[in-house]
């Protein structure tokens, strides 16, 4: 695997295998402040060479997952729904980067979104609700 | 003939032949039901579609529905591409490993532009997700 071409950045240790089969994902920061990025490559693209709906959408729920992580001292959760916005395409060698906002928690919810950009230029948002499990 | 997984019917069509699609499929297409109204698509539940938890990832049953969406709206339109333009998914119940889910997608309304979609995400009978979105006609065929 090549290194990561923006310096300051390191892998996100990931556990989900799904999310270990698409990514890398790296980050900087620290939490509850950490930023995400993602270096998208042949993998990630659809026939037409632009990031697949599918990739941005679990990049999405992998950082703002691990926002989720931050904000409640890594409680269980899981996502209950995601609202996506696909704003620009996004290209192979193009890296996403991410700094998830939290814009509520409650006892049992959790209220995430995220301006993913390329280049400073919002190119998808997602908004994704979150359950506390063991919260009734 | 490619290795076809257990749960998948001979009828059905693979319809990830690259990229994305091809990476996390193999993703399949069944025959219409409903007259053609609606459009139906498959794939078999592998280890690496899992999350730690035990289930199926959010990210592979939303790119799942965007993929099955996306095609619904490129095979409505007779567009060469169709964008997502905004896709709202509830995760309703856990899929598991060994599932074979379903994408049962119909079209709510198409304009010169525009497809309205909505899809249920199903495996052996259990809602998993369900979605609405909104693709652009990008490419005329």
């Amino acid at each position: 695997m090549s290194a990561f071409p923006l310096p300051g950045f390191r892998e996100t240790a990931l556990i989900d295998p799904f999310e270990v089969f698409v990514g890398p994902v790296y980050e900087q920061g620290e939490p509850p402040a950490r930023r995400f990025a993602l270096l998208i490559d042949e993998r990630h693209v659809n026939m037409r060479g632009v990031i697949h709906g599918g990739m941005l959408m679990s990049f999405a729920d992998a950082a703002l997952g691990q926002a989720v992580w931050d904000a409640t001292d890594r409680a269980p959760s899981v996502t209950l729904n995601m609202q996506s916005q696909f704003l620009k395409p996004a290209r192979a060698g193009e890296i996403i980067q991410v700094t998830p906002e939290l814009i509520r928690r409650t006892r049992s919810f959790v209220f995430m979104r995220g301006d993913f950009k390329v280049d400073g230029e919002t190119i998808f948002a997602a908004t994704s609700v979150w359950k506390l499990l063991g919260q009734s | 003939m490619e290795d076809r997984p257990a749960g998948i019917p001979p009828e059905a069509e693979l319809a990830s032949t690259g990229g994305f699609n091809k990476y996390v499929g193999p993703l399949y297409r069944l025959p219409d039901g409903e007259d053609g109204a609606l459009k139906r698509f498959v794939f078999a539940v592998a280890g690496k579609h899992m999350n730690s938890a035990g289930t199926v990832h959010g990210g592979m049953l939303m790119g799942f529905a965007d993929t099955a969406m996306s095609r619904t709206s490129r095979l409505v339109s007779g567009a060469k591409s169709c964008n997502t333009v905004s896709l709202n998914c509830d995760f309703v119940g856990p899929g598991k490993l060994g599932d074979t889910i379903e994408a049962r997608v119909r079209v709510t309304r198409q304009t010169r532009t525009l497809v309205f979609v909505s899809a249920e995400l199903v495996s052996d009978g259990r809602t998993l997700l369900v979605a609405t979105g909104l693709w652009r006609i990008a490419g005329e065929a």
